[in-house]
């Protein structure tokens, strides 16, 4: 095999994958960073974020690019909708009963969809697509720029982390929420402040997956494992470690063809999250431990 | 002198159980009170009392003419008084800066003011504003645990062991902290662990045990009694 091979054929639709992943990991560290515990139905909600943007594509006529804004507030809405009707109350709980309260919500959220949209493949454009030749490099547009949003998304949300004051609130809550709580700073509107980026982000997920693949109810749930895989790989609460562990997840998943058949692709994440688990539960980059 | 803060026969506790039977405190204006007294006496207790942290059963707590009994934390701290508490008191993963800047999170406008003073109380800091807090040494802890507290301008410090797990050298920098806190107009109440040394600082000192009211007076006064030393400063 040619080093193009390798890039066109494994490397490069690992970094798309990967980034995919990304986008759904850097939601679930945030949401742990913040809310300490692990939340299931953030697949799902990558589902949903795909098709309400496969409404306003069929409904207006508009590209999925630009649908994809739309998506992200939508989403958003909804994320922050079911955190103050569901989660909200369990609040005082142990944080498995929310774990668990996530996976029905799981359920829910795949149903709507099921229902709305129906459970057959669709796509946001017909046609084939055919890459364009970059010096032997075969990358499609949508390639580039899934990559290119992702980056751009993970940045500005960094920016705001490290800059305004909000975003430093919630670095606040996560590093010491009690004395978070001392220092005055609302603890509730933090909580609203994740789920509206964590909605958004899963959003992006969805629509970048139906846009370089097809919209499926199952879709989201299938990125579940990886995007967990990905959080836990760079180290829980660490957004730059989300997006390493995502790309990693991605890529490894596309190179396992080499040596496994291709229905074990989706194990990848599973051995990648286990070993990680039992070898360096911080992550690469040493985030909070599990 | 006027009275800043009173607790007048505090009744309380975390649960149903009543840790603190009666407790009366009271801190002047620009006046360091010291909580002294034998582990499990209440001293934490009584303090986060006057915070709000606790589920109070009986009497009442004034500060600064306002009757604050079972305010929440929130809004004690916009009132003025701020709460250093013993262990995780700083935000680890932030910079020192930004620890201030958290402090001053319920300040609106310019902060600059606030810096300088925090600043200029801990040169130390200024100099290493950058630097993470979780990288700094116990007392420089200690001290943007106390920086973050002053920035909101209080007018009561509280501080939970403050110079809990420090060498003596930085013990005596703590305590010269506080009376240059005090000397900017800020009363301190603070529970203290090494008993001698705290009253032979303070203006004045309470002793608590099993959760009651046991002695007070000026640290001299509680230095020289017999009954204080024999039971908590070790004869």
């Amino acid at each position: 095999m040619s080093i193009l091979d390798f890039l066109n054929f494994y490397l490069i639709p690992g970094v798309v994958l990967g980034s995919i992943y990304a986008l759904g990991a850097v939601g679930i560290t945030l949401i742990f960073a913040i809310l300490r515990y692990a939340h299931l139905a953030h697949g799902d909600l990558a589902t949903l974020g795909a098709f309400l943007a496969f409404a306003v594509v069929t409904g207006f006529g508009l590209s999925p690019l630009a649908a994809l804004p739309i998506a992200m507030i939508l989403t958003a809405g909804v994320a922050v909708g079911i955190d103050k009707v569901f989660y909200e109350h369990l609040r005082e709980r142990p944080k498995i009963v929310t774990v668990m309260a996530s996976l029905g919500i799981a359920l829910m959220v795949r149903s709507v969809v099921q229902v709305v949209w129906g459970v057959d493949a669709e796509s946001y454009v017909r046609g084939i697509v055919r890459p364009e030749n970059y010096f032997g490099l075969r990358i499609k547009d949508r390639e580039i720029y899934t990559v290119v949003f992702m980056l751009a998304l993970v940045g500005g949300l960094q920016l705001f982390l490290a800059r305004s004051k909000w975003g430093k609130a919630m670095r606040a809550m996560s590093d010491n929420p009690n004395l978070a709580l001392l220092s005055g700073i609302d603890n509730k509107k933090v909580v609203i402040l994740t789920w509206v980026i964590a909605g958004g982000l899963c959003a992006a997920s969805g629509v970048f997956l139906g846009i370089n693949t097809e919209l499926k109810s199952m879709m989201g749930w299938h990125m579940l494992l990886p995007m967990f895989a990905g959080a836990i790989l760079g180290g829980v609460g660490r957004v730059e470690g989300a997006v390493l562990g995502g790309l990693i997840v991605g890529i490894a998943e596309e190179l396992s063809v080499l040596v496994l058949p291709s229905e074990y692709k989706a194990a990848m994440a599973f051995a990648i999250l286990l070993f990680m688990l039992l070898v360096r539960p911080t992550g690469l980059l040493r985030g909070k431990v599990l | 002198m006027k009275i800043l803060l009173s607790m007048n026969g505090v009744t309380g506790g975390y649960g149903d159980a009543d840790i603190l039977q009666d407790v009366s405190i009271q801190v002047d204006d620009k006046e360091i009170v010291v909580i002294v007294g034998p582990n499990g006496a209440g001293k934490s207790t009584a303090m986060k009392a006057v915070f709000g942290l606790l589920k109070i059963r009986g009497g009442s707590i004034i500060f600064d003419d306002d009757r604050i009994t079972g305010w929440a934390p929130n809004r004690i701290v916009q009132r003025g008084i701020c709460y250093v508490p013993q262990v995780d008191n700083i935000f680890r993963e932030m910079s020192i800066h930004e620890n201030l800047e958290m402090g001053a999170f319920l300040k609106k406008g310019d902060l600059s003011a606030a810096y300088d003073r925090v600043y200029e109380l801990f040169p130390d800091l200024k100099e290493r504003r950058k630097t993470l807090a979780g990288a700094l040494s116990g007392g420089q802890r200690q001290m943007v645990a106390m920086g973050r507290a002053l920035m909101l301008d209080p007018k009561l410090l509280l501080l939970d062991e403050p110079t809990a797990g420090l060498s003596p050298r930085y013990m005596e920098q703590i305590f010269q902290i506080c009376r240059d806190v005090r000397d900017t107009g800020v009363a301190i109440l603070l529970v203290e662990q090494h008993a001698k040394q705290a009253l032979a600082f303070a203006d004045r000192g309470y002793v608590l045990a099993a959760g009651q009211n046991r002695h007070e007076g000026t640290g001299a006064h509680l230095l020289a009694d017999r009954e204080v030393a024999e039971m908590f400063l070790g004869g």
